[in-house]
């Protein structure tokens, strides 16, 4: 069974709503990313959205365009990033889904691309500027190299285009919280929850639900009517904060504990 | 211009008058007129008419029930009200409406009582229904009328007299139905074209060219193209598309770009001799289109014009826009100024500090400049930055992008929108040089001068059309923006097509001299005429264009904007290839005040 459809059966079984995180592969270099992913599974993270370093991160907010341009100045590139996955994927149990802009990919080669990362031990892709209506050709290529091929879902996404979605998707649907960029923000706006409930009703396919979530109330309040909540941005600020102390893997563990933590009223973050 | 062809009762007529150009067919539905056709035929016609031809039905003094009952069973795009209907009736009517009123100082006095969404036709009566007078007296009427409103002009209009009729009205559109026919209803082919041809000869105030090339249906020419938006933008961008193919079929929408293009731009623009540069490159006589002489001094105001008015139409309080050397900043400003919307220019820092002009030009027009500090902090950033706005304000806030780039409809869109430049200068050198060019230039930033002015000669074999890129200090990474010399097909910002990058597929850093050309990527379009060979493209370094500004300067009393001296650089080899008695047009997309502190600071010898 591929891992990702492995880990929602599991989290169905278990009755709780998963964890999804996101870093920029190769943020701040490319030996503490390793050690970021690692301590991200360790710390119990679902499933790990590992991001390409682009030049026009035109789909993220400050935070992640900042990660990007670190871990391009240390070298990071599609490449390395799939060198990265190669690296911690004996280690690391959760699936990991390469989040990544199309051009890069093109750049490689969509064939090369795709054996490469399943030879890396990658599960799946999710491009961000590649909509359902230019992803035929690019779903077969990823499906005959068994990766997944995960779709975003906004809140202006038509109904008809969640049915194509959930066709042509597989693994996971990611449902965006909100309009706009990637950015942590301070409240799980009202109209995400309608969002998932919409691509219920299409589908059976686990919804992840992202984009401003940021503290453990957030993951809580999600984990009520989604499969998985995704934090990117606020652990992503974790890792430029502590990027140049001793302190910085402890401190992406603890706070990816925190975040799984259950509810008892006392661990809501300011 | 627009032109009608009315009271159609054949299919084979509609299509002919679709081919020659006609962006609308009429049909008439009252029952005692002699080319009166039934619903059930108008509607077998419409269901063959291209998708840029409007069906418009006309009526007299018909229930407004029945008219849309016709409507809608028809397919029909406008209804053309002929009768005694009042301005609450056209109000009410909840259709698209053309009112015909006669071409009478009555009229001309109650002209304010129609409300602006309904287009108004006069209809001045000819001579013979007059009784030999008539006729001019009718068309000072109706020249008084067309400086109100966007005016379409009927009665007894013939392929001998609507030159005349254009001249002095200067409608935004014609309309005729016997003077083009072998018998009512059934139109004379030979006849028809003639129309065309006099009013192609005629029409004063270009009109875009809608319709005429569209890409595929998922926005592709050829391999180039197509949508690549993150998800939230999917949507507002189908939504932009169904939008603009609407408006586009609209008459109204037509006519008042029309009006403002002549009464505010100061279309059409001339086409200047430039015989004194001629001279000096020793080759074909060149001609100038002067694009620098638009309202704000650059061709860029001709598609802000036209992107505002669909903003508007499309109900959006909000504009944004991505500005590199400012012209189209400067172009979105005024366009809302003038049609009361909030303007947001997201400019590079860097381009902000070298066109600094522009900045306060913006700022004077009432518009917010937001500085972008991401990247190179040139275009690129700065559309980056404005695809950010957009993605977190779709429901309130158009995107006025400012190039033929971008995800489908704005290559189309800003293309069809610039094609009044290449329609101009062709009829403009056939006046004037009684040929066809050799060779048309233009410079190639994002594209939208040059695909503007090539697209009125794409189908004249003949006629070479050169893009020029900007060359900057020299073809290393960083040191151009030349991204067919140097660049590969990719994806940047969301279109398929050549761009700089390096081989892990990040985007290279550009340099120009002029902020207009110093960008990554190259309009869509651009590169599939280049795939077929229709276009070619080539380089003017820095250093050429610096030279050119001054050559230009000095001999023809003109300073271009250093984008536009790229074009002139190009276009010294391009004169001596076409050799004496050849002619060539350079496109001068715009003017060069913008640029004083950057050819100032590298004066040359030459100059000093």
């Amino acid at each position: 069974m591929p891992r990702l459809e492995e880990t929602f059966a599991a989290l169905r079984a278990q009755g709780r709503a998963g964890l999804v995180t996101y870093v920029t592969a190769g943020d701040p270099d490319l030996d503490r990313s390793a050690q970021v992913i690692l301590a991200l599974d360790r710390a119990g993270a679902d499933v790990l959205e590992v991001g390409v370093p682009f030049s026009d991160p035109v789909a993220d907010g400050p935070v992640i365009e900042r990660a990007a341009e670190r871990a391009r100045a240390a070298g990071g590139t599609l490449a390395t990033t799939l060198d990265l996955v190669a690296r911690v994927r004996p280690a690391v149990r959760a699936p990991i889904v390469l989040f990544t802009y199309v051009n890069p990919v093109l750049a490689m080669g969509e064939g090369r691309f795709a054996a490469r990362a399943r030879a890396a031990g990658a599960d799946a892709v999710l491009a961000l500027d590649l909509p359902l209506e230019e992803a035929g050709l690019f779903r077969r290529t990823m499906a005959s190299a068994g990766l997944d091929l995960v779709f975003l879902l906004s809140p202006t996404t038509t109904d008809e285009r969640i049915a194509r979605a959930a066709d042509l998707g597989s693994g996971f649907l990611y449902a965006i919280s909100r309009l706009g960029v990637t950015g942590a923000r301070d409240a799980v706006p009202p109209a995400a929850r309608a969002l998932v409930e919409r691509i219920r009703r299409r589908t059976s396919l686990p919804v992840a639900l992202g984009f401003g979530l940021s503290r453990p109330d957030h993951v809580r309040q999600v984990g009520r009517f989604a499969d998985a909540a995704v934090v990117g941005s606020a652990l992503v600020s974790v890792i430029a904060e502590a990027a140049a102390s001793p302190e910085l893997i402890p401190r992406v563990e603890q706070f990816v504990r925190r975040l799984r933590e259950p509810g008892d009223g006392r661990t809501e973050a300011p | 211009m627009f032109v009608k062809i009315c009271g159609i009762t054949r299919l084979e007529d509609a299509l002919l008058s679709a081919d020659l150009g006609a962006s609308a067919v009429g049909f008439v539905f009252a029952p005692d007129s002699p080319r009166a056709i039934a619903p059930e035929q108008a509607r077998a016609i419409v269901e063959h008419l291209p998708a840029c031809v409007s069906a418009i039905g006309v009526f007299v003094d018909a229930p407004v029930g029945q008219v849309r009952e016709i409507a809608a069973f028809a397919g029909l795009s406008a209804v053309q009200l002929h009768g005694r209907e009042t301005p609450a009736d056209a109000a009410s009517a909840g259709l698209r409406v053309v009112k015909a009123v006669p071409a009478t100082r009555e009229a001309l006095d109650g002209l304010g009582a129609w409300p602006v969404s309904v287009t108004l036709l006069a209809d001045a009566m000819d001579g013979a229904r007059r009784g030999g007078t008539g006729r001019a007296a009718d068309w000072a009427v109706a020249r008084e009328m067309a400086r109100c409103r966007p005016l379409l002009l009927a009665g007894g209009l013939t392929p001998d007299t609507v030159a005349q009729a254009i001249r002095e009205v200067r409608p935004a559109g014609v309309d005729v139905s016997s003077g083009v026919e072998l018998a009512p209803g059934i139109k004379d082919a030979a006849a028809l074209r003639r129309f065309f041809e006099a009013v192609g000869r005629e029409s004063s105030e270009g009109l875009p060219a809608f319709g005429r090339r569209d890409p595929d249906e998922r926005g592709y020419f050829g391999a180039y193209g197509g949508r690549f938006v993150p998800e939230t933008l999917v949507a507002p961008v189908e939504q932009l598309e169904q939008a603009y193919l609407e408006a586009r079929r609209d008459p109204a929408f037509a006519t008042e770009l029309s009006a403002l293009f002549a009464g505010y731009v100061g279309r059409p623009t001339p086409l200047s001799e430039a015989s004194r540069l001629s001279a000096a490159f020793g080759g074909a006589r060149v001609f100038l289109k002067r694009e620098d002489l638009t309202h704000t001094g650059a061709h860029k105001i001709n598609n802000a014009l036209g992107q505002a008015l669909l903003a508007r139409r499309m109900g959006k309080t909000r504009v944004i826009a991505e500005t590199g050397a400012g012209q189209h900043g400067v172009a979105a400003a005024t366009a809302c100024a003038l049609l009361g919307l909030r303007c947001e220019v997201y400019m590079g820092a860097e381009d902000m500090r070298r066109q600094a002009p522009n900045v306060a030009r913006m700022r004077w027009l009432g518009a917010t400049v937001r500085r972008v500090d991401g990247g190179s902090r040139t275009l690129k950033d700065a559309i980056n930055e404005a695809m950010r706005d957009w993605v977190a304000r779709v429901d309130d806030t158009y995107y006025l992008l400012g190039s033929a780039l971008g995800p489908h409809p704005y290559p189309l869109m800003v293309r069809e929108f610039q094609s009044v430049i290449g329609a101009e200068a062709r009829r403009q050198v056939l006046a004037q040089a009684g040929r066809l060019p050799d060779a048309v230039v233009a410079c190639v930033g994002g594209g939208s001068n040059a695909i503007g002015i090539f697209d009125g000669f794409l189908d004249d074999a003949g006629v070479r059309l050169v893009g020029v890129e900007a060359g900057g200090v020299a073809l290393d990474p960083g040191r151009h923006a030349a991204r067919f010399a140097a660049g590969s097909p990719g994806v940047l910002q969301g279109t398929r097509t050549y761009i700089l990058q390096d081989a892990d597929g990040n985007i290279e850093p550009t340099h120009s001299v002029s902020a207009g050309m110093d960008y990554a990527a190259v309009g869509p379009e651009h590169a599939w005429l280049r795939e077929s060979g229709r276009t070619e493209y080539r380089l003017a370094s820095d250093q050429e264009a610096r030279a050119a500004f001054e050559e230009l300067a000095r001999l023809e009393g003109i300073l271009p904007a250093l984008e536009s001296a790229h074009a002139v650089a190009g276009a010294r080899r391009v004169a001596r290839e076409a050799g004496p008695g050849g002619v060539v047009i350079v496109n001068l997309s715009g003017r060069g005040d913008k640029d004083m502190d950057t050819m100032g600071e590298g004066l040359t010898d030459a100059a000093s």
